[in-house]
């Protein structure tokens, strides 16, 4: 194979680091790399909007969405909207969505108990909470999350009582869910700050709830 | 004769209510290919070259084999270049012998890096 | 995702598609058609009887049809439907009011 001439296609590539110098890439990767490179080639995209979309993932964590859950927390009217639209209020906090879905926060009550699930795929609220854990993509959750949702809860260590409503949310199209926890009563003195830090993302998903002893 | 309406009926993912075992509460930190594999996807869907229901749709193409055995990023860079073939953009040599130049790249890479 | 309920200006003919069909509370059941090829109403929900909860704004096109590249056209709306887990699941364990949600587009949906 002629390897005299340096390759035109790779002068406009990334560097070499980005296939992953450590040890030889797999077939998926030398895949990945060979599509992208061959349509920033034929110009359909830039090299740079990967790049860009590489930043945009990576600065969506879990941290933005505890951020929209300790505000509703400690501001009514924001609550309010954020129930009536959640992706209009996300944006107000400066959380912008690069897709075209929309946000629906889903209340946790002394009467209701929210959970999200995707069985058909993997949709997940990304641009609030980045991206899913593989067990949220897996097989089991999947398929039992909508149809025995108490026993998967109690997986997770979450005993949901018989008089309280649980509601499963099955992401099927535009829509993405958003579970806003109940706050743990033991906090009325917590700062704003205080309170983002207690949100996990899994009390997002709605398969634990927000306590005092959890933490990022 | 054996029934196999079934196979073409219910779609490989749509597993909602059937059988399955605990949950295993498993994750992994994602592979630089992965990675940028997901911000494909993305910069696809938004220059609608592949929307993303049409990932869907290409992922529940590849049958229940490959559904069940590649993992989530492989499944999406099969179907990806499996659209991209039926929409006209690439053809499957072409993407075969920019795969080889790839790989060749990286042998002669790291040859030039072992000292 | 508000209630629009469907005002109407003397004279002003509204596209199809265009204004809902259904409105909350409004009884629905999905239809028990099986489609090869790509859907994304699932299985288990076909022929299923729910309450519309939400009616999603705007119109928008139907996914099944967007997954073999029709990006425009077909606009119609998606419902959020509320079904109990008894109507799903014969052997359901939980309370009786447990319930599923789910979106579901127009096109998927007749009325009871």
């Amino acid at each position: 194979m002629s390897q005299h001439d340096h390759d035109p296609a790779h002068e406009h590539d990334q560097p070499h680091a980005e296939i992953g110098h450590a040890e030889k890439p797999g077939y998926y990767d030398l895949m990945e790399t060979a599509v992208r490179e061959l349509l920033v080639e034929k110009r359909l995209f830039g090299a740079d909007e990967i790049r860009r979309q590489i930043e945009v993932l990576d600065s969506r964590t879990p941290a933005l969405g505890a951020k929209v859950i300790a505000r509703a927390w400690v501001d009514p009217e924001f609550r309010a909207r954020l129930l009536a639209n959640g992706r209009a209020a996300c944006e107000e906090l400066g959380i912008s969505f690069y897709d075209d879905t929309q946000l629906i926060v889903l209340e946790n009550t002394d009467t209701v108990h929210n959970l999200i699930v995707c069985t058909l795929c993997s949709c997940y609220p990304r641009p609030v909470l980045g991206l899913p854990p593989d067990w949220y993509k897996l097989k089991a959750y999947r398929s039992r999350a909508v149809s025995e949702p108490r026993a998967v809860l109690a997986e997770f260590g979450t005993n949901i009582p018989n008089d309280v409503e649980v509601r499963v949310s099955d992401s099927t199209a535009i829509v993405r869910y958003l579970v806003l926890p109940r706050r743990p009563v033991e906090t009325d003195n917590y700062s704003e700050e205080q309170l983002a830090a207690l949100v996990t993302r899994d009390a997002m998903i709605g398969v634990i709830p927000v306590t005092v002893e959890a933490g990022r | 004769m054996t029934e196999t309406k079934h196979l073409l009926n219910r779609l490989p993912n749509d597993i909602g209510g059937l059988p399955a075992d605990a949950i295993q509460r498993v994750d992994h930190e994602l592979e630089p290919w992965e990675k940028r594999c997901h911000a494909l996807a993305d910069v696809l869907d938004f220059h609608k070259i592949i929307n993303t229901e049409e990932k869907r749709r290409g992922v529940e193409a590849l049958g229940a084999e490959m559904v069940g055995k590649l993992t989530y990023y492989e499944r999406w860079i099969a179907a990806f270049s499996n659209i991209l073939f039926q929409k006209g953009i690439l053809t499957p040599s072409e993407l075969a012998r920019k795969m080889d130049e790839v790989a060749a790249r990286w042998e002669r890479d790291d040859s030039e890096r072992t000292p | 995702m508000t209630d629009r309920s469907a005002k109407r200006f003397a004279g002003v003919v509204a596209a199809t598609g265009e204004v809902p069909i259904f409105q909350i509370g409004d009884r629905v059941r999905v239809m028990t058609r099986r489609p090869v090829g790509h859907y994304r109403v699932p299985t288990y929900l076909r022929g299923k009887a729910g309450v519309v909860d939400a009616v999603i704004e705007p119109a928008a096109v139907d996914n099944e049809e967007e997954a073999y590249g029709r990006n425009a056209g077909s606009r119609r709306h998606y419902y959020r439907i509320t079904v109990r887990m008894t109507s799903i699941w014969t052997d359901y364990e939980g309370s009786p009011r447990d319930n599923l949600r789910i979106e579901v587009f127009e096109t998927w949906l007749e009325r009871i």
